[in-house]
């Protein structure tokens, strides 16, 4: 009876640790990190496969929309609406900084898939955003 | 690169698809299911909304 007991404790302790939330601090570290460098939250918290879909799908849209002679928008005062178009575009992370480094997205509107390449240039920020949330809730056990 | 308009959508559907499966469902089959009905939606409404735009003056 007590071999049985001892049995069950350590899964249900286990079972009961895993169900924890993680610390706020970390769950906000591995946000930031995901920012940085999209599907990395997912793969630090354990949903690697999941991490590496995500990366890809981010990185290749991002490649795709530079491919296609899209802009990156920087923070402009002087056109206050570009400011929405930034924040779509730093949701990429790293690559939007190592592209803006290497003058590419300077965007070439006579280009004729520009504006295909812009948006898929926003559009990859803006999922990189919603991948982040979802990696702060599994993180914080709101979903498996 | 230059795509056309269907490809650059179907491109475009693939992935936010994917993402959108994965984020929203937690089973792989839903996953599935949910991918795919996104994608066609895409697709469908895209179509759709084309057709619409057609006889406009734009």
């Amino acid at each position: 009876m007590d071999q049985s007991n001892d049995r069950v404790e350590p899964s249900s302790q286990q079972a009961a640790v895993e169900s924890q939330p993680m610390n706020m601090m970390a769950t906000l570290a591995i946000c930031l990190g995901g920012l940085l460098v999209p599907g990395l939250a997912h793969v630090i918290i354990g949903k690697w496969v999941r991490g590496l879909i995500f990366a890809a799908c981010v990185l290749v849209m991002f490649a795709l929309g530079l491919a296609m002679h899209g802009k990156l928008y920087n923070l402009e005062f002087d056109e206050p609406l570009h400011a929405f178009a930034f924040i779509a575009n730093i949701g990429a992370g790293i690559p939007y900084w190592i592209a803006e480094r290497l003058n590419l997205g300077i965007g070439t509107m006579t280009f004729p898939s520009f504006d295909y390449g812009t948006t898929y240039l926003w559009v990859c920020g803006l999922l990189n955003y919603l991948i982040v949330l979802d990696a702060f809730d599994i993180a914080q056990r709101r979903k498996p | 690169m230059i795509l056309s308009h269907f490809t650059a959508l179907v491109v475009f559907g693939v992935i936010v698809s994917t993402v959108f499966a994965l984020i929203t469902k937690n089973e792989p089959r839903d996953q599935l299911r949910y991918g795919i009905f996104v994608f066609l939606s895409f697709l469908a409404v895209a179509v759709v909304v084309g057709w619409i735009m057609y006889p406009l003056p734009l």
